[in-house]
């Protein structure tokens, strides 16, 4: 029962990581249409980078800001250079991206070698927030802070601002958006380089606790697509309740069942598709 | 679906180009021509191997596979405007299927074998066609198809890791190895210079049965759901069940290569299911053409050389050349090699009056 | 018994009524004009006698049977037919290879796997007569995104008399056309004979008191007129509705 705790706060934990990483990847293709399939190993290498930062300096801070900037500024070429020219022809996109990925997955394998990278949990953060009888990870409490924070942030940008007020009316209609005096090509540059930015800070956060391997790229995305098919598009609550759907079935699954704990979330996936397509909290899509 | 997004002054300029060259004898000219060079293909892919080193006919039995592979996705991709990216799913069910079969069933008897890896195969697609279904929508692949790439990219990757899961059935993450030659009973020896041969023959007859369901009523239905599938429905099509049954006929097709590789490589790996081969069928689709018939073979012609090369110069940067291979056809020939091919070829025979 | 029945059918996106409790019926071989300002529904009740739509309440009967829940596809074999406001034909085939498609719709050869529809001498002689019909065979082997709109209006009737319907549904014939492309759908519509009944969506006057024996008025979703071409005409009520405003309409409804 204690045990069950522990898990709780280590599901609740996986929850945010999943929620920052699918976020970015929910904005981008439910607010802008855009599918970028290279979302996870960006994210990768984000996290690489961060790594070397915090090897070569030891400064986490250091290292998880400039490998958002890193990883903002990339998306904005990715977004500059390629997918602005592919509006709406979603499959040309994916193809592009994925080529992308591909391309980006290599890279790292080249400047960093196959083997997986370790990643410590900061020292400020090791040990653990005793109560009573449990002891819950204090880096994990962290995640969960931290998660928290910008999911308040996100949640409040969607709902209380102008921002996201565009944003969302962007979603339903472009050509009204535009026609009331946004630009729009400029909010969505700046929604793509934000996802992919949040993206990287959870690829970092994450790092203790999903491992860090070259490959992992694939493994991201596939989590961030179930979760965002799960959760729905278009609101941030769908994201975060998508994450914790997910989180907490494959947590609670590898505490108690772990052979059939890989499959929780592929069932549910499938069911979703199946009963509920536009996802728990979606704009209908269908 | 990617056919449809090309700019149109392109594919007006074609349909007046179209026009002008359709009635009389320069039809014929294009099309007599088109036969001959079929012809002639084939004929030297028959004699090649009595001329060339052995890793060349290696090299062309997997051009082979996998232009048979390519073409079964053109067909729900092209011509229904399908996009799926989970092809692989069903080109790794039919390659498992046949190397259980041999290796843990027993059953080696290649006929038999091809006939339950093939029925597998349609089996697995005719469930998955249902959810993949549900988030297609109707006429979705013009607006947004986004949920069902999606769906179908996760159908694959979850295959994938269910084969690696069941370790005692498909061999776990180091896969299923030590499949046989095929063996096609009468006392028949296969070799692997023979195997070549039966990879064409088998090649050759789906590639036909494919012609003659992509130019049957049934075939232009499915055009016709590209193009505009509300009005299908306002003329009397039931375009779910068009749109299905393409997915289980391009499914059976991608099986079909599945097994033609199983036995080629003799080894099945968990990546044969998973997004990773998925991404050479639609390479290949969108390199050669989504409209050209053709077209996935000509790419795969192409796919397979390079392939070779980087293995030969710069192995460990092929998913670099790969992915570069990907970015540069959207870049470059968005519209693909076979259009570009088929519009050379004309300008060819018209000049030639 | 009356071809088409609609009882009561409502329809309502949200918060707004698109259709509210529409009831009428078409007897066999008539021709029924629908008319309307922009945003009066008239579409929206074409929707639901076709399927895309199925309304909040309410029942459409043809020949007979209700039909309100059955699927659009099967609505055409049951013998409806329907043109497009906005030119909706398969852009990226031939002419001929849009009356071929339009001619199996109702065969039961669409399903087949194994004839090659280029050489099936049948299919290409009825593609034939339907293209001569509509003065279209000429331009059979022409891609349709490059026709001019004109012959995309004719191509687009001539589709939806494919299936040889009973009941066929025209939503805006002529809209876009110029006088004299117009003055040729209303001929051709007259010249359809008593087998089919036409309902037709229309802001042409010409074309309506051309070829209607009937003529209804939706106004914010609900019959509000109906008549003879001379009733409408001396309506005053219609004259303030839709007359006053014809002057603003420039082009299709939604």
């Amino acid at each position: 029962m204690s045990q069950a705790a522990v898990t709780g706060l280590n599901g609740l934990s996986y929850a945010f990581i999943l929620f920052m990483l699918s976020a970015g990847f929910s904005l981008t293709f439910g607010v802008m249409g855009v599918l970028n399939l290279s979302h996870g190993a960006l994210v990768v290498f984000g996290t690489y980078v961060g790594l070397q930062i915090i090897d070569s300096f030891g400064q986490f801070w250091l290292a998880v800001t400039i490998a958002a900037i890193a990883l903002g500024i990339i998306g904005f070429f990715i977004y500059f250079l390629f997918l602005r020219r592919l509006h709406g022809r979603v499959p040309e996109q994916a193809v592009l991206t994925i080529g992308l990925a591909y391309m980006a997955a290599n890279l790292i394998l080249w400047v960093w070698g196959p083997r997986a990278q370790i990643a410590h949990t900061p020292e400020v953060f090791a040990g653990s927030l005793t109560v009573g009888d449990l002891h819950f990870p204090l880096y994990r409490v962290f995640i969960c802070a931290v998660g928290l924070v910008i999911l308040g942030l996100l949640w409040w940008i969607q709902d209380r601002t102008r921002w996201g007020a565009i944003i969302r009316a962007g979603m339903d209609n472009k050509e009204m958006a535009l026609s009331l005096g946004v630009n729009y090509p400029l909010v969505s540059t700046l929604v793509f380089i934000l996802g992919v930015a949040l993206a990287g800070v959870a690829g970092i956060l994450g790092a203790p606790i999903l491992g860090v391997y070259p490959t992992m790229g694939d493994n991201l995305l596939l989590l961030a697509l179930i979760v965002v098919v799960v959760g729905g598009t278009g609101y941030i609550q769908g994201t975060m309740l998508g994450a914790l759907v997910i989180g907490m079935l494959d947590t609670f699954g590898k505490a108690y069942v772990p052979k059939a704990a890989l499959f929780f979330a592929y069932i549910v996936f499938i069911f979703i598709l199946l009963v509920r397509p536009s996802g728990l909290i979606g704009r209908k899509v269908f | 679906m990617s056919g449809s997004s090309e700019n149109h002054q392109s594919l007006a300029e074609m349909g007046a180009q179209a026009s002008k060259i359709a009635a009389g004898r320069e039809t014929w000219r294009v099309r007599g021509s088109l036969g001959i060079t079929i012809g002639v293909i084939a004929i030297i892919i028959l004699v090649l191997p009595s001329f060339v080193p052995t890793f060349v006919s290696s090299l062309v039995t997997k051009m082979m596979i996998y232009g048979l592979f390519g073409m079964s996705l053109n067909l729900i991709w092209g011509y229904a405007g399908i996009p799926s990216f989970g092809h692989a799913a069903f080109f790794g069910v039919g390659g498992y299927t046949a190397g259980i079969l041999i290796l843990k069933a027993g059953i080696s008897n290649f006929w038999l074998n091809f006939l339950l890896a093939v029925l597998a195969t349609a089996v697995v697609a005719a469930i998955l066609g249902f959810p993949a279904f549900r988030v297609f929508g109707v006429g979705a692949g013009a607006t947004n198809p986004i949920y069902f790439l999606l769906a179908t990219i996760a159908f694959g990757e979850i295959l994938s890791r269910v084969a690696i899961a069941i370790r005692p059935v498909t061999g776990g993450s180091t896969g299923l190895a030590g499949i046989p030659e095929p063996a096609l009973g009468l006392g028949f020896k296969m070799t692997s210079g023979r195997y070549y041969y039966l990879v064409f023959v088998v090649t050759v007859v789906c590639i036909y049965l494919l012609y003659r369901i992509v130019g049957s009523p049934y075939g232009y239905a499915l055009r016709g759901i590209h193009d505009n599938e509300r009005r299908m429905q306002a003329l009397g099509y039931n375009t779910w069940l068009y749109k299905y049954t393409s997915w289980v006929l391009a499914a059976v097709f991608g099986g079909v290569a599945g097994i033609l590789f199983a036995y080629f490589g003799g080894i099945m790996h968990p990546t044969n299911l998973a997004m990773v081969t998925s991404d050479i069928a639609f390479l290949l689709v969108i390199l050669g053409s989504t409209t050209v018939f053709f077209g996935p073979l000509v790419a795969s012609l192409l796919y397979v050389g390079i392939e070779y090369l980087a293995s030969l110069y710069l192995p460990d940067r092929w998913p670099l050349i790969f992915g570069a291979m990907f970015v540069l056809t959207i870049v470059l020939v968005p519209e693909g090699l076979g259009v570009r091919i088929v519009r050379g070829w004309r300008r060819l025979f018209r000049a030639a009056a | 018994m009356q071809l088409l029945e609609v009882q009561g059918v409502s329809v309502h996106f949200g918060g707004l009524a698109a259709l509210r409790n529409v009831s009428f019926g078409v007897e066999p071989g008539e021709r029924l004009a629908l008319i309307g300002p922009n945003g009066a529904g008239k579409t929206t009740l074409f929707n639901v006698l076709t399927g895309q739509i199925k309304p909040s309440s309410g029942r459409v009967f043809f020949k007979g049977e209700d039909i309100t829940h059955l699927p659009v596809y099967a609505r055409t074999h049951r013998g409806m037919a329907r043109s497009f406001q906005i030119t909706s034909l398969f852009p990226y085939q031939s002419v001929k290879v849009n009356a071929l498609i339009a001619l199996q719709g109702v065969r039961r050869s669409r399903y087949n796997l194994t004839r090659y529809l280029m050489r099936d001498k049948e299919m290409q002689a009825a593609a034939q007569r339907l293209l001569e019909a509509h003065g279209l065979w000429e331009l059979r082997d022409q891609i349709v995104s490059s026709l001019a709109y004109g012959q995309q209006r004719k191509l687009e009737i001539a589709l939806s008399l494919a299936s040889d319907p009973e009941l066929l549904l025209l939503d805006e014939p002529s809209c876009g056309l110029t006088a004299q492309e117009s003055a040729e759908i209303t001929a051709l519509i007259k010249e359809l004979g008593p087998k089919i009944t036409v309902v037709m969506i229309a802001h042409d006057m010409d074309l309506v008191f051309g070829v209607a024996e009937r003529v209804m008025l939706l106004h914010y979703g609900e019959i509000v007129a109906e008549g003879t071409c001379e009733e409408i005409r001396s309506n005053e009520m219609v004259r303030e509705i839709y007359m006053g405003s014809r002057r603003s309409l420039a082009g299709p409804t939604t």
